[in-house]
Formats: C-alpha cells, sequence, structure tokens
C-alpha cells in the first residue's frame, strides 16, 4: 500500500512564528520539577484560547490535561499525545536573547519544545477537527527525575479520559532537524538509584587500628561494584552501575569518618538484568563491608522502568513520520531514562525522536531546542491524531 | 523445496561417516588422516579436481557444474579439527584416542559437506563452479587463515563463501543467523608483573607482584563497566594467574597472568586493547612493578555480509522453515572470519537440539541435523547459480 504522502501541514508554516514565540518564552521561564506553576497555567490557558473542549489542571500535581473531540466521535477511540513541560536545574550559558531569566534553571532538554510544539497540534486540531474520535493532549511536569509522568497515571488518567493509545516525542541533537527516528521494542534505559550507606567505626586518623574505616570498605566496594557489568551480566546485554556521589561523614583531616553515604544509578535495558543489578548491588554491598567489619545499608530503588515501545504503534508511528519527512531511521538503544515509560506500561503507544540538528546535548548549559523542527513535530502530532482516527466518507 | 528426497537416502552413510569421524579425533594442523578420508569420499563421489596441503593440510575440491555460463563460483567451507578433551559421552562411536575429541561437531560439518558434494556430483544441476573447502585448525590454530594466505580465494576464483556450524539448545535442524556480527573476534595477552621476591614475613623489603597482579584483575574489570560504550559488547577475562613460587613463605619475583578479549566491532577492540596495555602498565607502576605485555590479535570478527546472509537465510527457509534471522552475537570466536573478511558470504547456524554445549565432554553432533545441513549446502549452489 502506499503510504498517504502528507507532508508539513502548510497551516505549521503559518503558526511557525506563533509556535516559536511560545517556545522563547517557555525558555525565558524555567521551571523545575514539579514547580511548574507558570509553564502549566500557560499551557492552560492557551489550550482554553484554542477551544478546547475540556482542560483541567492539577493531573499528576501541576500536570495539564486538554481534551479535543473530532467531527465525529463515532470510533470511540481515543489517542493521547503527550509532552514534558519541565526544566533542568543547570545555568544557561547559551548567550541567547532569549535566555533563562532564572538563575541554576535552564530548558536544557527541549521541554520548551516539546511542549510548544504540542501546542502547536492542538491549536491546529481544533481549528480542523478532522478526525473521528477524541485526542487527549497531556503536558506532564517533573520529568527530569520527578516521575511526573507516573503521578498523572496515578492520578487515573488514562481512565478517566479512556485513552487507548499514547504517543510521545523527544528532540534528539546530532540527529538533521526535523528527521525522525524510532525503535520498537526496549529504547530508553531503567533507571534505579541506589542509596548506600556504609557504618564502620570513626576514629582518629593517626590510630586506624582502633577504627573501622569507612573509605576503604567503600572504595573496596565501588570496585567490586564494576564486577557486576563486566563479570555478572550478559555481555550482550546493556547495563551501567555507576557510583555518582561519596561523601565521608567527617570533613576533616584527622579523623577516620564514622559513616560514608553513596548515591549512584543503575541502567538496564532489559527486566531480567534490572532483577540482577539490584540482587548483586546488594550482596556486595553487605558482603564486601562485613569483610571489613562494617556494614552496609542499601536502598535500591526502583525509578523509572524500561521504555518499551509497542510494536504495532511504533511501526504507525513511523509510517507518519515517513509521510512527514520522507523516511524514519531506526534509533539506537538510548541508556537514558524516560518517564513516558510509565505511560506505555500502562497502553500500546509509542515515543519517537526527532532531530535536532548540530547542537550541543540535551543536559548542557549550552543546549538550545531547535525552532526549525517545530514544523516536522506539529505535523507528526497532527498525523497521528488524523492518520489513526480518520474521517469516513 | 523442503529437504532433498536424495539425502534422506544418503542419510545412514552420511552418519557412518560422521561416526567413523568422531572415533578417529585430530588436533589442529595435524588432521592427516582426516584429510585423507575427505580426499578417498571425493573421489569415490567422482571427483577428480582435488588439492590437498592448501593451509598445510586443507582440502580444496572442485565441482563443475552442468554449464558454466556464470563463470561464478561458490565456496562452501567445513572445519576437520577436533579438540583436547577426555570423551565422556560412553557412546559405542566415541573417540579411540585418549585425550582428543570432537566435541564442537566438526565431524558433523565435515560429514554434512561431503554429503553435498556426493548430491551435487551426481546432479551438477547448477551453472558455475562449487568449491568444496576443508580446513584445519579452526580451533586456535587459525587454520581458515592460512588456507586464504595459501591463495584459496583467487586460485579457484571464488566469489563467495559459506560456512555452517552447530548449536547446541536450539531445535535440531533450524536454522539461525544475524546480518553483521555474529561471532566476536578473539584476542591474548600474556602479561608478566616483576617485581622484586623475598622473604614473606619482610613484605617491606619486597615488592609484592601478587598484590600488583591482583590489583590490575580489579583494574581490567573498568574496560568493561567503565571504558565501553555499554551498547556494544566487550569481555575481558583474565585466566590463568601463576606466581613464580609455589611455597608458603616466598613472595614471587613475577607473575603471570594470561586471559582474552572478546569484542564485535573493531573500533571496541582497538581501545579494549589501549586501555588493557595502559591499565596493567601504570598499575604495575603504582605498586613498584614493571609489566610486560604480549598482546596478540587473534581471530577478527566473524561478519555476515548483508546481502548474503539474506541470500542464506531464505534458502534455509525454504529447506526448514522458521529461520531465527536476528539470533544474539556469539562472544566465542570463529575463524571463517578470515573467509569472510576475503570473501562475500555468510555463516549460518544449525541446530543441535537439546544437550550439552560444545567443548563438553559430553557433547555429540546430532545426525539428525544431516538433511538439513546437507539439503542448505546443496541448495546454496543450485540458488545462487541457477540453470538457465
Amino acid at each position: 500500500m502506499k503510504e498517504p504522502k502528507m507532508p508539513v501541514k502548510n497551516r505549521f508554516a503559518e503558526l511557525h512564528d506563533d509556535i516559536t514565540a511560545w517556545r522563547r518564552d517557555l525558555h525565558e521561564h524555567p521551571e523545575i520539577l514539579f514547580e511548574t506553576h507558570r509553564t502549566s497555567a500557560t499551557v492552560a490557558e492557551k489550550l482554553r484560547a484554542f477551544g478546547c473542549d475540556e482542560v483541567v489542571e492539577g493531573i499528576g500535581r501541576t500536570g495539564v490535561v486538554g481534551v479535543i473531540k473530532g467531527k465525529s466521535t463515532a470510533s470511540g477511540k481515543v489517542i493521547g499525545l503527550r509532552a514534558d513541560m519541565d526544566a533542568l536545574p543547570i545555568h544557561e550559558q547559551t548567550g541567547v536573547e532569549y535566555a533563562s531569566k532564572t538563575p541554576n534553571a535552564m530548558h536544557a532538554c527541549g521541554h520548551d519544545g516539546h511542549t510548544a510544539m504540542l501546542l502547536g497540534a492542538a491549536q491546529y486540531l481544533a481549528e480542523t477537527r478532522n478526525f473521528d474520535g477524541t485526542a487527549v493532549v497531556i503536558f506532564q511536569p517533573a520529568e527530569e527525575g520527578g516521575g511526573g509522568g507516573r503521578e498523572m497515571c496515578k492520578d487515573g488518567m488514562m481512565d478517566r479520559w479512556n485513552i487507548q493509545e499514547v504517543y510521545g516525542m523527544h528532540n534528539w541533537p546530532g540527529v538533521p532537524t526535523g528527521k525522525f527516528g524510532i525503535r520498537s521494542g526496549p529504547f530508553f534505559a531503567a533507571t534505579d538509584l541506589l542509596d548506600i550507606e556504609i557504618e564502620g567505626l570513626g576514629g582518629h586518623a593517626a590510630k586506624p587500628n582502633e577504627t573501622i574505616d569507612t573509605t576503604v570498605v567503600s572504595a573496596h566496594i565501588i570496585t567490586a561494584l564494576q564486577t557486576i557489568v563486566s563479570r555478572n551480566a550478559d555481555p550482550i546485554g546493556s547495563i551501567v552501575v555507576s557510583i555518582t556521589s561519596f561523601e565521608t561523614s567527617s570533613k576533616a583531616f584527622n579523623v577516620i569518618p564514622q559513616r560514608v553515604n553513596m548515591l549512584g544509578t543503575v541502567r538496564t535495558l532489559s527486566n531480567e538484568l534490572r532483577d540482577l543489578a539490584e540482587k548483586r548491588v546488594t550482596e556486595i554491598c553487605e558482603g564486601v563491608a562485613k569483610t571489613f567489619g562494617a556494614t552496609a545499608r542499601v536502598k535500591y530503588t526502583r525509578n523509572y522502568p524500561v521504555m518499551v515501545n509497542h510494536d504495532e504503534q511504533t511501526e504507525f508511528a513511523a509510517s507518519v513520520a515517513r509521510s512527514v519527512s520522507g523516511d524514519c531511521d531506526e534509533a539506537p538503544l538510548v541508556m537514558g531514562g524516560e518517564d513516558f515509560a510509565f505511560m506505555l506500561e500502562e497502553r500500546p503507544g509509542a515515543y519517537i525522536l526527532v532531530g535536532n540538528g548540530d547542537t550541543a546535548a540535551v543536559h548542557h548549559p549550552m543546549y538550545n531546542f531547535n525552532d526549525e523542527a517545530i514544523p516536522a513535530g506539529c505535523s507528526w502530532w497532527a498525523g497521528i491524531v488524523e492518520q489513526r482516527m480518520p474521517v469516513m466518507n | 523445496m523442503p529437504i532433498k528426497n536424495r539425502f534422506a537416502q544418503t542419510h545412514a552413510e552420511i552418519t557412518a561417516w560422521r561416526r567413523h569421524l568422531h572415533q578417529y579425533p585430530e588436533l589442529m594442523f595435524d588432521v592427516h588422516e582426516t584429510a585423507k578420508f575427505v580426499e578417498e569420499k571425493l573421489r569415490s563421489f567422482g571427483i577428480t579436481d582435488i588439492t590437498t596441503g592448501i593451509g598445510q593440510t586443507g582440502v580444496v575440491a572442485v565441482i563443475e557444474g552442468k554449464t558454466n555460463t556464470s563463470g561464478r563460483s561458490i565456496g562452501l567451507r567445513a572445519d576437520m579439527d577436533a579438540l583436547p578433551i577426555n570423551e565422556a559421552t560412553g557412546l559405542e562411536y566415541a573417540s579411540k584416542i585418549a585425550g582428543k575429541m570432537h566435541a564442537c561437531g566438526h565431524d558433523g560439518h565435515t560429514a554434512m559437506l561431503l554429503g553435498a558434494a556426493q548430491y551435487l556430483q551426481e546432479t551438477r544441476n547448477f551453472d558455475g563452479r562449487c568449491v568444496l573447502i576443508f580446513q584445519p585448525a579452526e580451533e586456535g590454530g587459525g587454520g581458515g587463515n592460512e588456507m586464504v594466505k595459501d591463495g584459496l580465494m583467487d586460485r579457484w576464483s571464488i566469489n563467495e563463501v559459506y560456512g555452517m556450524h552447530n548449536m547446541p539448545d536450539y531445535p535440531v535442524g533450524k536454522f539461525a543467523i544475524r546480518e553483521g556480527a555474529l561471532l566476536a573476534a578473539t584476542d591474548q595477552f600474556d602479561i608478566v608483573i616483576q617485581g622484586q621476591g623475598g622473604h614473606a614475613a619482610a613484605p617491606h623489603e619486597a615488592i609484592d607482584t601478587n598484590l600488583a597482579a591482583a590489583h590490575v584483575v580489579v583494574a581490567l574489570q573498568s574496560i568493561a563497566s567503565r571504558n565501553v560504550d555499554p551498547i556494544k559488547q566487550v569481555v575481558v577475562s583474565v585466566c590463568t594467574l601463576r606466581s613464580d613460587t609455589d611455597s608458603h613463605n616466598v613472595l614471587p619475583q613475577s607473575v603471570k597472568l594470561r586471559g582474552t578479549v572478546r569484542t564485535l566491532d573493531e573500533d571496541v577492540r582497538d581501545l579494549a586493547q589501549a586501555r588493557l596495555q595502559d591499565l596493567v602498565t601504570h598499575t604495575a607502576a603504582a605498586y613498584q612493578c614493571r609489566a610486560e605485555i604480549d598482546y596478540e590479535r587473534g581471530y577478527p570478527v566473524t561478519v555476515n555480509h548483508a546481502e548474503n546472509t539474506v541470500y542464506a537465510a531464505d534458502i534455509a527457509e525454504k529447506v526448514v522453515p522458521g529461520v531465527w534471522r536476528d539470533t544474539p552475537p556469539i562472544m566465542a570466536g570463529e575463524d571463517f572470519s578470515y573467509m569472510l573478511n576475503a570473501r562475500p558470504g555468510a555463516y549460518m547456524m544449525i541446530g543441535n537440539g537439546d544437550g550439552p554445549t560444545v567443548h563438553h565432554p559430553m557433547y555429540d553432533f546430532n545426525d539428525d541435523a544431516i538433511p538439513a545441513g546437507c539439503s542448505w549446502f546443496a541448495e546454496m549452489v543450485e540458488n545462487r547459480l541457477p540453470v538457465a
């Protein structure tokens, strides 16, 4: 079957300047985690102005949900489209005229662009309503570590709006602007959190024989943790175990600390490796600590799960991407996490990447969302709705 | 195009060849009796263009098709060598030679290629030439490389080359393959750490090489855990660690370590080698020792060519439906990689059913895989060189 040719919609060429202005306004006013109050209010106000049938704030604390009914809703289908709104605790260094006005807060992951593109698509869909079913636009807070997606699901979003499929999009530096990439199955990693406390016996640094030195114990633990990747995990699989923070309970030059606290992360792309990592991290910390007469308390927190794209929806999402941009690449596996994973655990759907061109990487103080990607991104959102819920003639 | 009827008829005969080879395993390049057996069988089929002594003890034979308007030659390769393992199967056709065993199924590979040769010589139902390649020393000797160095590909004008290996724990006779890297590059290293031996009661007067070696082993773990992209694959294993004394009260002057590095692409291979050299050198230095490193690059990555993988899988699908086209890469090595670096081609896996894994003293090749394996070899020739 020949795919319907539906390149970038003309309407988005007209709206490009408006959407860019919204994006830059959001960029100037970044908000962290669940504190996306101004952003959420701006989104809700725009959705109401577009004439959405329903706009509800306060889902998942500061999330916003908008409902746009098609010309007809005979199909009974409901599709969710999701963007994230939160920024990062980074001090912007881009020097652009619309740079962050808030110190140590920055849209360094392009969520400003995601939100603006979904707003653009919402405006178009509310104007045209050229589909048979219902589009639910989902604006979530706290993607960057807070699990805002999980909170929106916990608030009953999927059932309340009877959402049947859900789609998301992320910009991707290093890929030509507006070009899409996607993959079926596991895509982004599970991101678990390690919180390790080693308790020994503090004392005078000149009398180590009277102490149980928690710094030495912790150094051995960090070294031993390397073997989860190098010795325990199947080399064909993908796993990262990183200790990221190390803090002794004393800051002195001459005190052996009573306690060491370490933080870290485990990234995996399968539940088997995730289970293995949790078991081995615990065994290694407790076992090595015991070797030196210390004790370990390990808190292993399962945070974002593996983000798994569903086969059928991935193929559909890729076909829409091809109709917009001509082709769609197979995206590589990503060891970063993404809390859209929670939505994909509740409903079938797919997550797609859209090229951000030759820019700094996400989470870098020189990063900036590329406004040239807006028409392609908006067209993909609109295509998902119109092609998944076509109007019968 | 299912399994060819002819192989149902010859199944018992091919099984008998396989079991004969199984009883008389030979190692590395010393496959003289096996090569002689292969040569005699090929002659008995009526094949006359046979060359021995390629890659020391390899055998190459040519079957001319009915016609040769294509001017093309397809190479089919089997390996002949066994392993230095004491067989424990208790089978009536078990190895008659102590300490040697066909524990990797090369007896089956050789027998299947002989079976296919018999059929192809009988029927010649193809347009071009089939070049049969029987190689020695797959198990660590690089027999495949020796045959390529002896001019195998050019001398016989081979255009494409195909090989097959049995796969335990996969249904008998079913096929599995993947495009790109299928088997790993297998490098090996020998490290000598030199310190200062001495009395174990006076460590402060010695430079303890055991301690330095222990730190080296630990440091090497960071190649996989910290240096290589987690999406990619690497294995670094220290397998042997030996101090130059076996006493209870002497600190050794030197320690030898030996191990292997497995990778699935050349960039990771370069990175692993560079990191190993730095980690060993500087860790040893940190403990006042000196390290000598002999890093030897072994078999390269076995990379299946895209187009040929599709041919191989499509033909396998017709022989036995349900080909697994995306079987995961295997961190073991395979010296067919040298042939695939010289010519386009593909390496196919064929299920050996339930049973011990290869290189295990209880392993045995599964003769029930023979008809499917022979059919695939024969169909590769007939389909890649179709008669007009």
